[in-house]
């Protein structure tokens, strides 16, 4: 560790001491359940693990084991420590191999997840039908959140454990077998699997597992077949368990066998043939096999016959991404559509880690619909990442109402002409950084070609790229056209990727018809006129030429033609220098299909068709025909033959022969035509549409909680604590019995429900007295209360009638609180906690006055989108560079003296950044621990924040949901995004990565101050999302390796270029590109970040997405369709198909059988009945009955969808399923004796 | 067995698409000339699909009958005046014939698809059944080759009317069945608005029914009367089963519920009937006696009492040898439709074994519709439902055409699938117009020959097997499921679950009159047995076995045609594959 890292780490620990100080100060006074703090720090994952599972002894034997061996083999050795009782004070057996289990998940899960303490219920000893005894573990839905290797790994601990204390293995019975296999498909039908085992495979894997996998019933349905089993004791499902045998051992068999190998104790030799699949019947398996063969054989063949035309190297495309379409979440592209998204490499500073980078211009452009940190769902290489603006790459192209064709670079240009849009001809750039690929395991794909790219192949040819980089009357990214063509001539280097035009996307025929139409063009003082047909303008939309319509839409004038003619192969005097015959049978046929190919020899082009083997696989075509004269009988597979022909009997300047031109990328002729080289503009396009929206806000429970005091029903539904306490009941004023947890004072005896006792001042403790007997009893070591004498378990709360009144009036005159400083005072209704804790309501008080609220575990929580950012600059974060070196940033990324607030600063890994809303809520919550210090605790206020500047330096919890770990973070500035921007180092070590995850920060000293354990739930998973422990350092060999993947250059080698058009696998060239994970371990592991493209902004684009500013679904799918209509690379019909399939119709189809299964329930008591009671009105209270599901929820879409499914032209398939729907819904709602009658009726 | 004048003249007014009243059928009957009086009586009916006696009196009366015989011809087929023409003659003679055609074979030995092409007794009345052929097109045009080579007039008419083809005396297929009659058909008397109180008037008329069959057997006292009365008495209670739940020591407890409120009723697990409650579903119609606890808020049951069908049931039969074909679930458009086997079929019916074969009852799922699944359209054959049903009319057509059918719809059909389903939209019905066919609900009952059937097409089987022990209810023997139905004497107790109720004013679900023949599908598997003499027939399917079956081990039965004796209630299955 370097110097100044040593010096961040502890100037931040510096500061948190100093929390701790104070915070332990106010605990002291006993008002809290427990009188210490109660996150401890855990500076390594050891200590992590050892305090989330509260066994002593381990984090030192981690420690040990760690620098010898892998995590998987230290959770191995840790068993032999447990069983032989060195580690963890155990007496039993099942206790041991219940630490060894718990020990193994938390190690395998860094112990940050809840899995190992939620997810694991317990190991039990049971009998086998020969008497002897076997391991039985029981799972509970948390598991989820270990990940396979772990879930798998746990039970083979279990095993090691089980074959050291020498107890037998699980023999299961075949009723157990087959439940199993039942099971499993149950649960993968009510929650889904990643990975469904076939039942052979289930019950195989049941026949011979040695340990027996239990758990708890998750879900409502109910096997049908093996029902009632001994030794299992749901019908449901049970989660935990499917989810260890399904995702775990099937899985992941292979990384088990990698330990299994390495036990003597511990033989599994059946995972071979789980592996192998050698588990089916041998008969029915060798035939299905030979059929699969025999397929794919066939398939081959089709793909590889002998004249496999050489073609354009483009990624398959996968339209994997589309399913499960929202109404709402708009589609920005169909599956590697021409017009979608253009992948270019490269990272930029805020970018990597699972996100996108998207022009902000582009953003406005979808009407908003992206905004920094939304969610997108996306074609490759990953399934999802967030979105970041990045104003460093091109933006997109649009044409206007007017006809001209322009690209927008500038977001405040988009806005301006947004409304003028007639078509988005093309999204622009979407950044991709390489770690991407890394991380999917997604072969590369072919990149756009680059200026960053293209600087390299300029210096290679013999540029002096350095000079002409500090020659002012230069510039390399975007020189003027004839520079760029000097270039290309001097230098045998490609044309200036400014300068290239994406002929891939026109065909050759369309290239040549150009050519022709520029040749017969003339050249005017603004540029170059060109006849406007509909086929000249297509080709220019496509190749995304900026051109501008004159003479009343009768001609195109392109301003910067130059580069143009000359890649057209027409010299400036418009004079064309070659015809199709001259081009090679390569370039006439570049990108056709063969069959296509072969045709075009044979073709006699007696049809007229307009150019239709394009690149858009035909979408576009649709668009244009209304308005192209000759294209009604399109969409012919081989009319582009025609066509060729056509195109040429039209330009009759050309007396060449008339040659067929069936290629539908004109690359290759532009190659051969031009004299320099032309790179492939744009090869691969990225599909993707919305997923989740962004997010920024408090988490308040719902209704919000302000203080966790009990207040029953007396509140009313607002929970409203000053109503309960004013209402009078019959016991009088404000008295309410409620349950709560009965303590007694240690030192007094006194016993009362608080934890600070009224009596002596002394800290109360739980009471637990056996109902029964009346005998007092203590917990043992796990907690657990249990009568010795009637061997029952024992609670501490118990029904009391409490003073509300005055206990909420003597909160408000301890702290000199009016009623008149908040405007509600929100309680719980009962709490949920094992011991029924209450909280001091002078806390919930202060609270309501400073308008936060409190989940449920005590703590103050904001809600956000994750997003990575790696450098900023101070004055995008509203901050400035004094106050960042203030902070110990000390020079900018070059290595300069900090000095301006536009220097470019490399983040700090616990740094974060704050949204506006989650700064302001800080600044609340900072107010109200300072008046809790002040008022309840009498100390010092902490914070002391007047405006939101003074956050900056303060430090916070990042946690994110299902895990038991909060990492220490500290604020350095705000943004305007409504997203939590962060090192990615500290959100993988909250195990997240940016896809589109969520999660919250907490204001330090209000967690060391208000959370307790005892707060929490009662029940599954009420200690997930908790902060157990804290860590107040990131090491980065201890965080999710995922963030490792990220790379961290300047710039990418040519090599990477060039292996990305051969789709080179990413491992290829993972040397040429530094990573994360190659500086883990050395001083740099916490430095270099570097980025290949920069951002003017944090917070360009909207701020917030359309989908959250529009207001009801109807009007949001009314924007998503009209989107879809505008975007050259989306096939409307389609997302309107989408739509109604994954929206309409379900709704429809799903109310309308809840209408004719429905439950009812009465207006007045609230009592729900199964089916109608036949008295009519309710039997509990003889109120008025009604419906759960009425006509009016039944059909509130059917108009709706089928409008869309007209106004789409939605198939008839579609169109037919709706009918009958609304046949079925006349059918089920009107009176066939006094039909209701339409308005057709009055016409 | 009605008079030969009004058969003809229902037969008459059939093919022109009317139903009539039993009076107007005498009235007409009396009046002369069967084909003259339903014509006449069809003018006077005009946009009416009943013929009522006042049309007929308004016939008669009005002289229509002495209109000029050109107007015979039925408008909509102009084309064939003469086969029109002889008609009356051919049904004339057709009991004649009938009644010497009597040679069963036994069903093992067919196969029908071979022996009927090449039947030798089917040669002659060439002509204007090959013109009719032509004409009616594409009805033959999926048969064999031999079928149409060979045996032209093998292929009775296929407009729906007599078939001029048997005038001669050995020809086959001259039917001349009487027109079914039809009851309990929602069809056209949905009367539902989705209101609360069409919900609780469904259910208090299944209770006031089915409590009715059970008032005879027990002595009644209103749950609210039980509930006041003191511990110790014996009460008898009818009720719909509310809730079903086990104790912690292994009894029951049934909640039975009647019109004044509910009454739990304790089953002891020793009981000899306690395993009954395995068969219980949820709103099935029970009555229990019993005493009640001393406190009075329990009754131990002594004795458990179902609606049921008496064992002395004794069901009517055809008064001469006519049968009829029991089909179901056809799903055409399906991938997997059984082609051959249904060409098969039709064919078989062709042939002289089939003569007798005068009604065709088929239990719904005629097509395999749209939506019924996720993703089905990537596994249909025909994607567009309104050509599904055209594709089916095409199959129909080749079912000889002077057959009775008779179709209820399914869950794969265009209707509303909440129960009681009516019978196919106006649209739906022109497109299957081929043979006249009939078009009720789901469920009806049909009476044909005197016999009466129920169809119903089986959506609630599914539930019943889940529901109840394999030994009582299973897949393999769906008709074991069938008893159960006929037992509770309702086709779909269970609420709530799978079977979706649409509101009406009474339960057309309630089973109230005893049927001879319970006829499903659904399931797609064979299966028939007699519970208390009532015939519980499974029809199996014509669609092979698809994707999904595979997924869950499901083999279905396809390719099979029970086919009923009217006249003994024997049946035989034949198999067409």
């Amino acid at each position: 560790m370097r110097e100044d890292d040593e010096r961040y780490f502890e100037r931040m620990e510096e500061r948190l001491d100093e929390a701790f100080d104070r915070a332990e100060a106010a605990r002291a006074q006993g008002y809290d359940p427990q009188t210490e703090i109660e996150i401890p720090v855990a500076r390594d994952m050891a200590d992590r693990v050892e305090n989330i599972l509260g066994i002593p002894g381990v984090a030192e034997r981690v420690r040990e084991l760690e620098g010898q061996m892998s995590r998987e083999e230290a959770a191995l050795e840790l068993v032999e420590d447990f069983v032989d009782g060195s580690v963890g004070d155990y007496d039993s057996r099942e206790g041991k191999i219940e630490g060894a289990v718990r020990t193994a998940v938390a190690l395998l899960t860094e112990g940050v997840v809840a899995a190992p303490i939620e997810g694991i219920d317990r190991a039990e000893l049971l009998e086998n039908d020969d008497g002897t005894e076997f391991v039985n573990v029981y799972y509970a839905g948390p598991i989820r959140s270990a990940g396979g290797t772990a879930q798998a790994l746990s039970v083979l601990v279990a095993d090691y454990a089980r074959s050291l204390l020498g107890i037998e293995e699980f023999h299961a019975r075949d009723d157990e077998i087959e439940r199993y296999a039942e099971e499993v498909a149950l649960y993968e039908k009510e929650t889904g699997l990643q990975y469904t085992p076939k039942d052979k495979e289930t019950k195989f894997i049941a026949e011979h597992l040695p340990i027996m996998l239990d758990g708890e019933a998750t879900g409502d349905d109910e096997v049908s077949g093996f029902r009632d089993l001994e030794r299992v004791d749901t019908n449901s499902a049970r989660g935990g368990m499917c989810l260890v045998l399904a995702e775990g051992i099937a899985l992941k068999a292979p990384k088990i066998q990698r330990y299994t190998r390495q036990l003597d104790e511990v033989d599994w030799p059946w995972l071979q043939d789980l592996i192998d699949g050698t588990y089916y019947d041998s008969g029915g398996d060798a035939d299905e096999d030979a059929d699969d063969e025999a397929e794919t054989d066939d398939g081959e063949e089709a793909d590889g016959e002998p004249s496999e035309p050489e073609g354009p190297v483009r990624a398959d495309p996968a339209s994997k991404y589309l399913r499960d379409l929202i109404a709402g979440r708009p589609v920005f592209g169909h599956p590697s559509e021409s017009g979608g998204f253009r992948l270019r490499y490269g990272r930029s500073r805020n970018h990597g880690f699972a996100t996108a980078g998207v022009h902000p211009a582009t953003m406005h452009l979808v009407d908003d619909f992206l905004a920094t940190g939304t969610q997108i769902k996306t074609e490759r290489p990953g399934k999802a990442a967030g979105v970041v603006p990045v104003d460093s790459i091109e933006g997109p192209t649009v044409r206007l109402a007017n006809g001209d064709v322009r690209r927008i670079d500038d977001p405040a240009e988009a806005l301006e002409i947004r409304n003028g849009v007639d078509e988005i001809l093309d999204l622009g750039e979407y950044l991709v950084n390489f770690g991407e690929f890394i991380e999917n395991n997604h072969p590369l794909v072919p990149a756009s070609y680059a200026v960053e790219w293209w600087e390299q192949e300029f210096a290679d040819a013999g540029a002096d790229v350095q000079a002409l980089r500090d020659d002012p009357h230069v510039d390399l990214d975007t020189p003027d056209p004839r520079t760029a063509l000097d270039w290309a001539d001097r230098y045998d280097c490609p044309i200036h990727p400014e300068y290239t035009y994406l002929w891939h996307d026109v065909t050759v025929a369309e290239y040549d018809a150009l050519a022709a139409a520029a040749a017969g063009g003339e050249i005017g003082d603004d540029g170059l006129l060109l006849n406007r047909t509909d086929d000249v303008q297509r080709a220019l939309e496509r190749l995304l030429i900026e051109h501008t319509t004159v003479d009343d839409g009768e001609a195109l004038l392109i301003p910067e033609f130059r580069p143009l003619l000359r890649s057209l192969g027409v010299t400036e005097d418009l004079e064309r220098q070659w015809t199709p015959a001259d081009l090679s049978e390569r370039a006439r046929t570049w990108g056709a299909e063969a069959g296509d190919a072969d045709d075009a020899a044979v073709a006699d082009g007696g049809r007229p068709s307009p150019p239709s083997a394009d690149p858009d696989g035909g979408m576009a075509i649709r668009d244009e025909e209304g308005d192209s004269p000759d294209s009604s009988d399109s969409a012919d597979p081989d009319a582009a033959v025609d066509d060729a022909i056509t195109v040429e009997g039209r330009d009759d300047d050309h007396a060449a022969p008339s040659v067929a031109l069936p290629g539908t990328n004109a690359i290759e002729a532009v190659n051969e035509v031009t004299p320099f080289e032309v790179r492939e503009r744009a090869p691969t396009r990225i599909g993707n549409r919305m997923g989740r929206p962004e997010k920024s806000e408090s988490r308040d429970l719902s209704p919000a909680v302000h203080t966790m005091f009990p207040i029953g029903e007396a509140g009313g539904s607002q929970r409203d604590v000053a109503k309960a306490a004013k209402d009078r009941t019959d016991a009088g004023r404000g008295v309410i019995e409620v349950s709560l947890g009965e303590r007694e004072c240690p030192d007094c005896g006194e016993h009362t429900y608080k934890n600070r006792c009224e009596n002596c001042g002394g800290h109360t403790e739980p009471y637990f007295e056996c109902d029964d007997c009346g005998i007092e009893v203590e917990p043992d070591e796990s907690g657990r209360v249990v009568c010795p004498r009637c061997e029952w378990e024992v609670e501490s709360p118990e029904e009391r009638v409490v003073d509300l009144n005055a206990e909420y009036h003597d909160a408000l005159d301890s702290i000199g609180e009016r009623e008149g400083s908040f405007s509600i005072l929100k309680g719980v209704q009962g709490l949920m906690s094992a011991n029924e804790t209450p909280e001091p309501m002078e806390k919930g008080i202060l609270r309501a006055k400073h308008d936060v609220s409190s989940f449920k575990d005590g703590t103050v929580r904001y809600d956000m989108t994750d997003l990575p950012v790696t450098s900023v600059r101070p004055e995008e974060l509203d901050t400035t560079a004094a106050e960042f070196r203030r902070l110990g940033y000390e020079s900018d990324i070059d290595g300069e003296p900090l000095q301006h607030d536009d220097q470019l600063v490399e983040l700090k890994v616990q740094d974060i950044v704050l949204p506006d809303g989650a700064a302001e809520h800080m600044m609340r919550t900072a107010d109200f621990v300072d008046d809790l210090l002040e008022r309840f605790y009498g100390l010092d206020p902490f914070y002391e924040v007047e405006e939101r500047e003074d956050l900056v330096g303060e430090l916070v919890f990042g946690m994110a949901p299902h895990t038991s770990a909060a990492v220490v973070g500290r604020v350095v500035g705000f943004t305007s995004a409504a997203v939590g921007y962060a090192h990615p180092y500290f959100h993988a070590a909250k195990r997240r990565n940016c896809d589109g995850d969520e999660d919250c920060v907490m204001l330090l000293l209000d967690g060391l101050l208000n959370f307790s354990k005892e707060f929490l739930p009662d029940q599954r998973g009420g200690r997930m999302d908790a902060p157990l422990v804290m860590s107040s350092r990131i090491d980065p060999s201890e965080i999710d390796d995922e963030a490792h993947n990220m790379d961290i250059v300047r710039q990418y080698p040519t090599e990477f270029y060039e292996a990305s058009l051969e789709m080179a696998d990413p491992g290829e060239v993972e040397d040429l590109i530094q990573i994360g994970e190659d500086t883990l371990g050395t001083d740099d592991e916490y430095h270099g970040f570097d980025h290949t493209h920069d951002t003017g902004d944090l917070a360009l684009g909207p701020d917030l997405s359309a989908y959250k500013t529009l207001g009801d679904m109807e009007t949001k799918m009314d924007a998503q369709l009209e989107l879809s209509r505008k975007l050259r690379a989306v096939d409307e019909t389609d997302v309107a198909e989408r739509v109604i399939e994954n929206h309409f119709l379900p709704d429809l189809i799903g109310n309308l059988r809840a209408f004719s299964s429905q439950e009812t329930r009465c207006l007045d008591c609230g009592e729900k009945y199964r089916r109608v009671p036949l008295t009519g009105d309710c039997r509990e209270c003889g109120g008025r009955m009604t419906l759960t599901v009425h006509r009016g929820s039944v059909n509130k879409y059917m108009d709706i969808a089928i409008q869309v499914a007209e106004e789409f032209g939605c198939r008839d398939y579609t169109k037919q399923r709706l009918e009958v729907l609304e046949r079925s819904l006349e059918s089920v709602f009107e009176n066939d004796k006094n039909k209701q009658s339409g308005i057709a009726d009055f016409m | 067995m009605p008079q030969e004048s009004h058969r003809r003249l229902v037969e008459e007014l059939t093919s022109r698409g009317y139903n009539a009243e039993r009076e107007a059928v005498t009235l007409l009957a009396n009046a002369g000339d069967p084909e003259l009086a339903a014509e006449a009586a069809a003018d006077a009916a005009g946009d009416a699909f009943v013929v009522t006696s006042e049309h007929a009196r308004e016939a008669i009366d009005g002289g229509l009958l002495d209109r000029a015989p050109e107007s015979e011809a039925t408008p909509d087929e102009p084309s064939y005046p003469e086969s029109a023409e002889g008609a009356a003659d051919i049904a004339e003679k057709a009991p004649t014939d009938m009644g010497g055609a009597d040679d069963p074979t036994p069903a093992d030995e067919l196969l029908a698809g071979e022996d009927g092409s090449g039947h030798p007794d089917v040669s002659s009345g060439a002509e204007i059944s090959k013109s009719q052929q032509t004409a009616s097109g594409s009805g033959v045009e999926g048969k064999g080759s031999g079928g149409e080579d060979s045996s032209p007039s093998s292929t009775t008419a296929d407009d729906g009317r007599p078939s001029p083809s048997s005038t001669t005396a050995d020809a086959v297929g001259s039917r001349s069945p009487p027109a079914p009659e039809i009851r309990n058909d929602v069809t056209g008397q949905s009367t539902g608005t989705g209101e609360y109180e069409e919900f609780v008037g469904t259910f208090q008329d299944r209770y006031d029914r089915l409590a009715g069959l059970l008032r005879g057997r027990v002595n009644h006292r209103p749950a609210e009367a039980i509930q006041s009365m003191p511990g110790g008495s014996d009460a008898e209670m009818i009720g719909l089963v509310d809730d079903i739940r086990s104790t912690a020591s292994g009894h029951w407890i049934v909640e039975l519920e009647d019109t004044t409120g509910t009454f739990p009723c304790l089953i002891m697990k020793d009981r000899a009937f306690a395993p009954l409650v395995d068969d219980l579903l949820l709103d099935e119609c029970l009555a229990v006696q019993g005493t009640l606890a001393d406190d009075g808020g329990i009754m131990f049951v002594d004795s458990l009492h179902f609606p049921d069908v008496p064992r002395t049931h004794k069901p009517n039969t055809a008064d001469r040898h006519v049968q009829a074909a029991l089909i179901s679930d056809v799903h055409v458009g399906s991938q997997e439709f059984a082609q051959e086997a249904w060409d098969r079929f039709a064919e078989w019916l062709h042939t002289p074994e089939a003569e007798a074969v005068e009604y065709l009852l088929i239990g719904g799922d005629m097509v395999e519709g749209v939506g019924v699944y996720p993703d089905q359209d990537e596994e249909l054959d025909i994607v567009d439902i309104y050509d599904q049903y055209r594709a089916f009319a095409e199959e129909l057509k080749k079912v000889p055409g002077d057959m009775e059918i008779v179709m209820i719809p399914g869950n794969h059909d265009a209707v509303r699938l909440a129960e009681p389903q009516p019978a196919f939209t106006e649209e739906l019905r022109d497109i299957m117009s081929a043979h006249d066919a009939r078009f009720t609900g789901n469920p009806s009952t049909v009476t044909v020959e005197g016999v009466s059937v129920l169809m119903y097409h089986g959506f609630s089987l599914d539930e019943v097997i889940a529901e109840l022990p394999e030994e009582k209810a299973s897949y393999d023997h769906p008709h074991k499921a069938m008893y159960q139905l006929l037992k509770k004497r309702h086709v779909a107790p269970q609420y709530g679950g799978h079977t979706r109720v649409a509101p009406e004013e009474k339960d057309y679900l309630v089973i109230d009159e005893v049927p001879d023949v319970f006829h499903t599908g659904h399931v797609h598997k064979l299966g028939w047995g007699k519970y208390h003499n009532v015939l519980a027939v499974n029809s199996g399917c014509w669609q092979e076995q698809t994707d999904f079956q595979k997924s869950v081990n499901i083999d279905p039965d396809y390719g099979y045609a029970p086919i009923l004796d009217l006249d003994t209630l024997d049946m035989t299955v034949r198999k067409f594959v």
